[in-house]
């Protein structure tokens, strides 16, 4: 009747996988109360209609009735041409086997044995691992474009769920043995699994993580392998520049990594940190996973406060030029960073930073120039900042100044009033003396750009009487680039 | 200023100039590398320029690249090609740096270099350079090394060409998989420049192991180059090493693979020849046109014409149309649509009665497709039908279809269609168009979309040549001119500019006898932009027309414009006032 039952249900699956799970020909001989303490889980009674599983099951092992049971979950449905309803009874079954084995793992005291193991892990891999779909193309009329933000729901939800609850009551188990699973949930099958992070279901991506989670605490033999592939992640995602759902997914799980990491940090985390997750403020996409992203950074300088001036550089580096959203991101950033970054390093790297905020300062996008004055709100950075103003001053003065005069926005304007103030309060000689400082460069400003002009001037008649190496390309190249105006800094 | 005759060096001022806090001026210093260049001097340049270049490599990527380029095209500066070695070392750091643009830059820009050196200096500078960068510590330098084999391994000597065939075999196998893909996606350029005994041998078997890699991407670059390849060996080889590949890809579970096979299996054919095509390859092209992702239909359907004209009418009537008639009526548009844009080309290469029993429904049945998008590639590609079995056939069907399209609500669809008018004028004929298209180019004209009026009068114009102009004097220019009194300007404005479109067609008579007498009344106009384009469409028409009547006509007219109170009309008619007299000048 088993057999049937399977049969049955291979026929009528589209896409059947084959189950290779042994046990099928031990005949039944023990009756159903033989299974001991575990009998519980395996009441035929919790699910109705009863499963031919546990009827046909009669007599057997635990293990082979587990092992049937998984084998029953091997067989994959076609979610997606709704043929056969939702609530066809194979599917339904299936749902129902899937939660009896999260129960049996859930609840069961003595261990699984490794045909347990790998039968399970199998059966993951085959209902887990699959193709996304491409994504779906908008209509030629532009009516779905509208939808392109809201999130993917996979239809083969129904069973995934359940899949993901018994993958991770197998990984937090304690009944199952590290060193049994290790054979199976391998390298491979993690990096698979990682791959699966890219999906465009919310709720997989969320499954994944916790699973994921739990991977890094248990397979602690794992871990080198799981911290490359996510830096492979990450390195492609940067400098490929490819789409990945998965970023913010990772990043979380990391965040918690990086909190377990011992101190002193060894080079290689340091390295993930420089390479993997300061490149990752350059993507556009940044926004997706800033917060995580934040954390992780804000991670490490916690374990090594050394570290700040290397992420404020990054920050540096990978500022934007024309987003002003993404730039407000990077100030909120910057000053979660500064709360955390020591005197020492603070003066390292405060002339390109402060040059840095001067621009933003002067961002036309009053919300920029606002969240700019801001740090000077929080009392470490200010406090910071005036334990060196007569480095800083000098470097944001001709920015407040040209605030003062110009800017369009009332509230920029107040701020950087109160922010001048606060400068005049702190040393008001030096600042009279920026000012006068300033007005004399302005006026000269257009003394020394005439200045530039004609030293390129003289350096172009001065070229022109070396003639080059004569090479049939020099025609294309003597043509030398038309000067920009410089712009106004 | 003083400052000017005090003496000048030419690399300080660059290196005042990297200084600059401002970055556009540093990319400007950066652009005008060459001027500093030459005014140091070749030998200067080499000693000095280039070493402080190579030194001072840590600002913003944006400079970088810039350096990037203007090294790629710098070795006139350095003396010329003897010299050239000198431009390597700065490149070289700016290949490992780590944003993909700037590499990329510094990849190309040494590969132009190499491209140019000595053999021997190839030897000496160059596989050095790919040497370090295939065993660099960090990725960047690895990944960039792989773009630069395909340079050195024609000068190396031989030992040297088993090294770099040995190390390329390692980037393949590289621990990172963005090392792998870029070994993948420059194998085939590389195979190209190696001999063909170590073709069947070393990097087939470089190849096997990407095409079985973990990774996806990495087996999806070595898809790629499955082609390529391909064609470098002798078709024997192809069919013993690729052929299997391909059909094993063309059932591999990830659909971007399928995908990427769709796309290159056509130049598969070519390589492998007839017999090999019919046994293997035309029963994996069938099961990619009947693939259960959309994806992988689109890019199979877009290749079904190619794909036919290399079999026998005979093969692709059997297996191929039978794919083709389900996919006319595939549940996704952009299916239907990717083979409708390649259909038509099939009635050439089936013959004539095959196309009026096989192809012909198809035929109509897309050009009652709901998208749009469909109807127009069968419409855009008309002409290859007609020279297989006449228009006649499908006229029935094409009107209705035409009509439709040109009322679309989508602008860009009615723009399209007007695009082809030309072509079904051509291909339609006189009659044809007289009775049933006519109208509706005059419709256009009054379309509430600029660019589909500004289209409009294009294709009058096209229409005029097509035809010539007696039958435009009769057909076109009396129903224009009588849109000059549409009560909107804008569509004023469309009636004048389809008049200096037209002149040139219709020639110094009509335009002076018809259409000149009504840009003139609409100097009158009481809106300013008629007044101004008014005097765009006399200044266009000055070359056309006689002098006297420039001079009797069009000049007062001017002259009156030109005192007109808008400041912008003035501007115009000034502006063809001049262009009177210059062309008076010259004349």
């Amino acid at each position: 009747m088993w057999k049937g039952f399977i049969g049955k249900l291979s026929g009528k699956a589209p896409k059947s996988v084959g189950g290779g799970g042994g046990g099928w020909g031990s005949p039944p001989s023990k009756s159903p109360t033989s299974y001991g303490a575990n009998g519980g889980q395996w009441d035929p009674m919790r699910s109705s209609p009863p499963l031919p599983v546990v009827a046909g099951a009669e007599g057997d092992t635990r293990e082979d009735v587990f092992l049937r049971k998984v084998t029953v979950c091997c067989v994959l449905f076609d979610f997606s041409t709704d043929r056969v309803g939702r609530d066809s009874p194979e599917r339904e079954r299936k749902r129902q086997v899937l939660m009896s084995l999260v129960d049996c793992v859930g609840a069961a005291e003595e261990p699984l044995t490794e045909a347990m193991v790998s039968a399970c892990v199998g059966m993951f891999a085959i209902n887990l691992f699959r193709v996304f779909p491409p994504k779906v193309r908008p209509g030629a009329g532009g009516a779905a474009e509208a939808d392109e933000d809201d999130p993917f729901f996979d239809p083969s939800w129904y069973h995934l769920q359940v899949v993901y609850e018994l993958l991770l009551r197998f990984v937090m188990s304690p009944v199952v043995d590290v060193k049994v699973a290790r054979k199976y949930v391998d390298n491979s099958f993690i990096s698979r699994l990682l791959d699966l992070l890219d999906s465009d279901d919310p709720r997989e991506r969320d499954c994944l993580k916790t699973v994921l989670h739990r991977i890094y605490g248990k397979f602690m033999g794992n871990r080198p392998f799981i911290r490359k592939a996510v830096s492979n992640i990450i390195y492609r995602f940067v400098s490929e520049d490819d789409h990945h759902n998965g970023i913010a997914e990772l990043l979380e799980v990391f965040g918690s990594v990086i909190s377990g990491f011992a101190k002193p940090l060894k080079e290689e985390h340091k390295l993930f940190l420089c390479k993997a997750l300061i490149p990752l403020h350059k993507p556009k996409a940044v926004g997706m996973y800033l917060p995580q992203l934040t954390y992780c950074i804000t991670q490490f300088i916690d374990k090594e406060p050394k570290l700040s001036g290397t992420v404020i550089r990054g920050l540096l580096k990978y500022w934007p030029v024309t987003n002003s959203q993404k730039e407000m991101m990077f100030l909120g950033e910057l000053e979660e960073v500064l709360e955390l970054t020591e005197m020492p390093e603070f003066q390292k790297c405060m002339v390109p930073l402060f040059r840095r905020v001067a621009h933003c300062l002067n961002s036309s996008h009053f919300q920029v120039a606002e969240r700019a004055l801001y740090l000077w709100n929080n009392e470490h950075v200010f406090n910071l900042i005036s334990r060196n103003h007569q480095v800083i001053l000098p470097i944001i003065y001709p920015a407040l100044e040209r605030n003062a005069r110009l800017h369009w926005n009332q509230s920029v304007l107040n701020v950087t009033m109160n922010v001048r103030k606060m400068f005049f309060d702190m040393d008001q000689k030096l600042l009279l003396a920026c000012q006068k400082k300033f007005q004399e460069e302005e006026e000269k400003q257009a003394e020394s750009e005439e200045r530039r002009r004609l030293i390129w001037e003289h350096l172009e008649r001065n070229a022109a009487f070396h003639q080059v190496t004569g090479d049939i390309s020099f025609s294309v190249v003597t043509k030398s680039a038309p000067l920009v105006a410089p712009t106004m800094t | 200023m003083a400052m000017v005759d005090e003496p000048l060096y030419p690399i300080a001022v660059l290196i005042d100039e990297l200084k600059n806090e401002d970055i556009q001026l540093r990319l400007n210093s950066i652009r005008r590398l060459s001027t500093i260049a030459r005014a140091l001097g070749e030998e200067r340049t080499r000693k000095e320029l280039i070493p402080f270049l190579s030194e001072n490599n840590d600002d913003e990527d944006e400079v970088l690249l810039a350096m990037a380029e203007e090294l790629g095209v710098f070795i006139p500066y350095v003396g010329g090609v003897e010299h050239a070695h000198v431009l390597l070392p700065p490149l070289e750091t700016l290949s490992t740096v780590e944003e993909t643009c700037v590499r990329d830059k510094a990849v190309e820009s040494l590969c132009r270099i190499g491209a140019q050196m000595k053999e021997n200096d190839i030897v000496d500078f160059f596989i050095p350079v790919v040497k370090r960068l295939a065993s660099g510590e960090w990725f960047t330098a690895r990944v960039s090394s792989c773009g630069l084999f395909h340079i050195a391994y024609p000068s190396a000597t031989d030992p040297l060409k088993t090294e770099l065939r040995t190390i390329y075999g390692q980037l393949c196998q590289d621990d990172m998989p963005m090392v792998r893909r870029a070994a993948a996606s420059n194998l085939g350029k590389f195979a190209a420049t190696v001999e063909q005994s170590h073709l069947k041998t070393e990097i087939m078997s470089i190849f096997d192991d990407l095409t079985q890699d973990d990774q996806d991407s990495v087996r999806l670059l070595a898809v790629e180059g499955c082609a390529a390849l391909g064609k470098l060996l002798e078709p024997q080889d192809c069919v013993a090493h690729i052929l299997p590949v391909i059909v094993n890809f063309s059932q591999d579970k990830s659909w971007r693979v399928r995908y990427m096979v769709a796309n290159q299996l056509y130049e598969l054919c070519e390589a492998v020849g007839p017999e090999p095509t019919r046994a293997d390859l035309v029963p994996a092209y069938v099961r990619l046109l009947r693939d259960n992702e959309a994806e992988v239909r689109i890019a199979a359907a877009g290749k079904v014409t190619k794909f036919c004209r290399i079999l026998s009418p005979q093969l692709a009537i059997q297996h191929i149309l039978p794919c083709v008639k389900e996919l006319s009526s595939d549940s996704s548009q952009h299916v239907r649509s990717a083979l409708a844009s390649v259909i038509m080309g099939m009635a050439p290469v089936l013959g004539k009665d095959a196309t009026i029993a096989e192809l012909l429904p198809i035929f109509l049945s897309l050009l009652k497709d709901e998208f749009p998008d469909v109807r127009l590639n069968i419409i855009s590609k008309l002409d290859q039908v007609n020279q297989v079995i006449g228009i006649d056939l499908l006229s029935q069907s094409l009107l209705p279809a035409i009509v439709e399209l040109a009322e679309d609500r989508h602008w860009r669809v009615r723009l399209a269609i007007i695009e082809y008018i030309p072509l079904l004028a051509s291909q339609l004929g006189v009659g044809f168009f007289d009775d049933k298209l006519g109208a509706l180019c005059m419709q256009w004209l009054e379309d509430k979309v600029f660019s589909i009026r500004e289209a409009a009068a294009n294709n009058l114009k096209r229409l005029a040549e097509e035809f010539g102009p007696e039958w435009a004097m009769q057909h076109i220019i009396p129903q224009v001119l009588e849109k000059i009194n549409n009560p909107h300007y804008l569509y004023r404005m469309t009636i004048l500019q389809a008049i200096s479109l037209l002149a040139p067609v219709m020639g110094a008579d009509i335009t002076c006898q018809k259409l000149l007498p009504v840009v003139i009344n609409s100097s009158k106009d009481r809106v300013p932009n008629i007044k101004f384009n008014v005097a765009k469409v006399l200044q266009s028409l000055v070359p056309i027309l006689d002098q006297s009547v420039v001079d009797k006509t069009v000049k007062p007219c001017l002259v009156e414009l030109s005192e007109d109170p808008d400041v912008d009309v003035r501007y115009y008619a000034n502006q063809a006032l001049q262009a009177c007299d210059q062309i008076m000048m010259s004349s």
